[in-house]
């Protein structure tokens, strides 16, 4: 995993840079100035990564920052992983059909049944609780603007 | 300069701003405890509800909750020996030996005292630091701000990650992180940069879903990952009346406690090394006041020093790294960083106007250290018993809460899809730096500074041509960016010559 994200993003911060700084040779210099000072050793750096990952040792460098759990089986990881960005993009796409005030509480009552397999009186208290704070604090007290779902805008219901 | 401290008291004290700190205390109070959430984590995720704040409230929601997240850390790291924050680990080694040894509570009551007098200490050295920084950062114009940009992007990029191959790791976060600070109209000439056409990103990345994405969302899948409630299977137990033997404990060697929040302090000033090497130099500093062979043995089975030390420690350092963070734009922490978000969406441009114009609101933050880690350690020191359960609450049952957070905190930084597609990319970039060992506290900098060093390079430019690269401090400074890149490369060669010496 180490190699191959770290070979991912300096790939991905390769082709981010050359196209940036290909993109500032038609902007006047007070609009270049900054991208070429960043982007031209922002390129070299991301190729020496890439050379460093496929050519240099494997040994991982240790950042101070959060660290995966590593001490379950990899394929438990991978598997759960998975189903938890599965879960991030279902939640992504349930607020943008269905609109904040439904998916709110559908994600945190299926989270709860589904992958947490929680009791059904807890299931339920738990997203009332979760929907009422969301519904209180957000719409009437904060008066944010949360739009119809894509689904509401379409049938017309709502 | 005494009329803004009292007045600075008098602002956190106004019903609005306590309140604000209280529900901040709160949170942060919660996140520390539980380790699956971190400080830096929950700062993201509640920068977009300052926007209706005044500053001084902001800050007092902010640092109030910032401030107490080590303290309460350490509990978590003394109960079940997981560690409630990166920067409570160190007390895990004597903490939770005593725990085990059935000393639960003056290990508990050690951390707790010791974290006070450190959050004091720390909040008495940034308010002596405002009036000696003050005259220094008055002289400093465009090139110089431009390259103490660069020197505190240096710092973070060579001292958060380990070796020559981190370092470049480091400085690549760093510099994805300028560059995508250049997306949107530029301030200069007004040209659309890397907008792909959509007029979303025209007026560039808003810090909050970017910094929500990839602070929260690897946390919230490493969560799912490991399946399990909050703080592991640990059994609770009861703490005894020993806290009020570890409080004493706290003055029987209130020189230690004093000289580790010192060195947490100093830790916290430089920038981009942070709680999390404070608290292990301390304890480092701790081993060393044993008098014997027999007393180091003790360490790491459950002296009370090993617990003052690092509790001392990761609170003075969030004083200490306000000062670089306030005084010049330059964060002393990932957290830091964030907190720096907090500036510009205030409006609040750190460095000389902070110390003159809104000189009351950074002794305001002076005031909320001190009183949130008050009111904190007063709480706790009541609730002692009750707090052990609170860290077994399930994964399952937290993480459908921080999705929630998560989306609602990004969508309303502009009230636009925009913003969850921004914050779901970034967390897909979080996750991949995590999982390759890449430092995420440079990228979060660059950003935040990328659109102020762009000002200020320009301005540079503009206003002296190269010749501003001659300028004496400039030379300094760049100086110091060449230390600060090579030293540690240096030190790693020794390192290694050393170990093939003895190999």
């Amino acid at each position: 995993m180490p190699s191959k994200a770290s070979l991912a993003l300096a790939l991905g911060i390769m082709v981010l840079a050359g196209w940036g700084v290909f993109s500032t040779f038609s902007w006047p210099w007070k609009a270049a100035l900054f991208p070429l000072v960043i982007g031209i050793p922002l390129f070299c750096m991301a190729a020496a990564e890439v050379l460093w990952v496929l050519f240099g040792s494997t040994a991982r460098s240790e950042a101070m920052d959060f660290q995966l759990s590593t001490d379950l089986p990899a394929r438990v990881v991978l598997r759960r992983t998975l189903l938890a960005m599965a879960w991030i993009a279902g939640f992504f796409a349930a607020i943008v059909l269905l609109g904040f005030p439904v998916a709110v509480p559908l994600l945190v009552f299926l989270y709860l049944k589904v992958p947490g397999g929680e009791r059904w009186g807890l299931s339920l208290v738990f997203t009332v609780a979760v929907w009422a704070i969301f519904y209180g604090l957000f719409d009437r007290l904060l008066h944010l603007p949360f739009p119809d779902g894509l689904i509401v805008t379409w049938t017309g219901f709502g | 300069m005494i009329e803004a401290f009292v007045e600075g008291l008098v602002l956190v004290l106004q019903w609005k701003a306590f309140a604000f700190m209280l529900l901040g205390i709160g949170l942060g109070f919660w996140v520390g405890l539980l380790p699956g959430l971190g400080g830096a984590t929950t700062l993201a995720l509640m920068l977009p509800f300052i926007y209706t704040m005044q500053p001084v409230e902001a800050f007092a929601f902010l640092l109030g909750m910032h401030a107490v997240v080590a303290t309460t850390g350490d509990i978590t790291s003394v109960l079940f020996g997981v560690p409630g924050e990166a920067t409570s680990a160190a007390t895990i080694l004597d903490g939770y030996a005593m725990t085990k040894k059935g000393e639960a509570g003056r290990a508990l009551g050690a951390a707790l005292a010791s974290s006070l007098v450190g959050a004091l200490v720390g909040a008495f050295a940034l308010a002596l630091a405002i009036p000696v920084v003050r005259p220094l950062v008055l002289t400093f114009g465009s090139p110089e701000l431009f390259m103490l940009a660069i020197v505190g992007l240096a710092f973070i990029a060579s001292l958060s990650a380990q070796g020559g191959r981190g370092m470049l790791r480091g400085f690549l976060a760093g510099g994805l992180g300028l560059f995508v600070a250049t997306v949107g109209q530029d301030p200069q000439a007004g040209i659309a940069r890397f907008t792909l056409d959509t007029l979303y990103l025209w007026q560039g990345l808003d810090l909050v879903p970017v910094l929500v994405g990839i602070f929260a969302i690897p946390e919230i899948v490493d969560l799912a990952v490991r399946g399990s409630s909050i703080a592991g299977d640990r059994p609770q137990g009861r703490l005894g009346r020993g806290a009020l033997e570890g409080v004493k404990d706290t003055f029987r060697h209130f020189g230690l406690t004093i000289r580790c929040s010192l060195i947490g302090t100093f830790i916290g000033i430089m920038p981009g090394l942070g709680g999390s090497v404070a608290q292990w130099i301390a304890y480092g500093h701790a081993t060393q006041s044993a008098k014997n062979a027999q007393e180091l043995e003790g360490f790491g089975a459950g002296d009370v020093r090993g617990v003052l030390g690092p509790g001392a420690a990761n609170n003075s350092k969030e004083g200490g790294s306000l000062i670089p963070t306030v005084a010049f734009g330059v964060p002393g922490s990932t957290s830091m960083a964030i907190l720096l978000g907090g500036f510009f969406l205030m409006g609040l441009v750190p460095g000389p106007d902070m110390l003159t114009t809104h000189l009351v609101v950074t002794f305001s933050m002076v005031w909320t250290i001190v009183i949130a880690n008050v009111i904190t350690v007063g709480v706790c020191f009541l609730f002692l018993n009750r707090l052990a359960a609170l860290s077994a609450v399930r994964g399952q049952l937290l993480i459908p809460v921080i999705l929630v957070l998560v989306f609602i905190g990004s969508y309303t930084a502009n009230n636009h899809y925009g913003d969850l597609i921004v914050t779901l990319v970034f967390g897909a970039i979080g996750y991949l730096m995590v999982g390759a060992g890449w430092p995420r506290a440079p990228f979060v900098l660059g950003l935040v500074l990328g659109k102020i060093a762009e000002n200020y390079l320009y301005i540079s430019v503009a206003r002296y041509g190269a010749a501003w690269l001659a300028r004496p401090v400039v030379l300094v400074l760049i100086g110091v960016a060449l230390v600060v890149i090579v030293y540690p490369l240096v030190q790693a060669r020794r390192a290694r010559t050393r170990k093939g010496a003895h190999a």
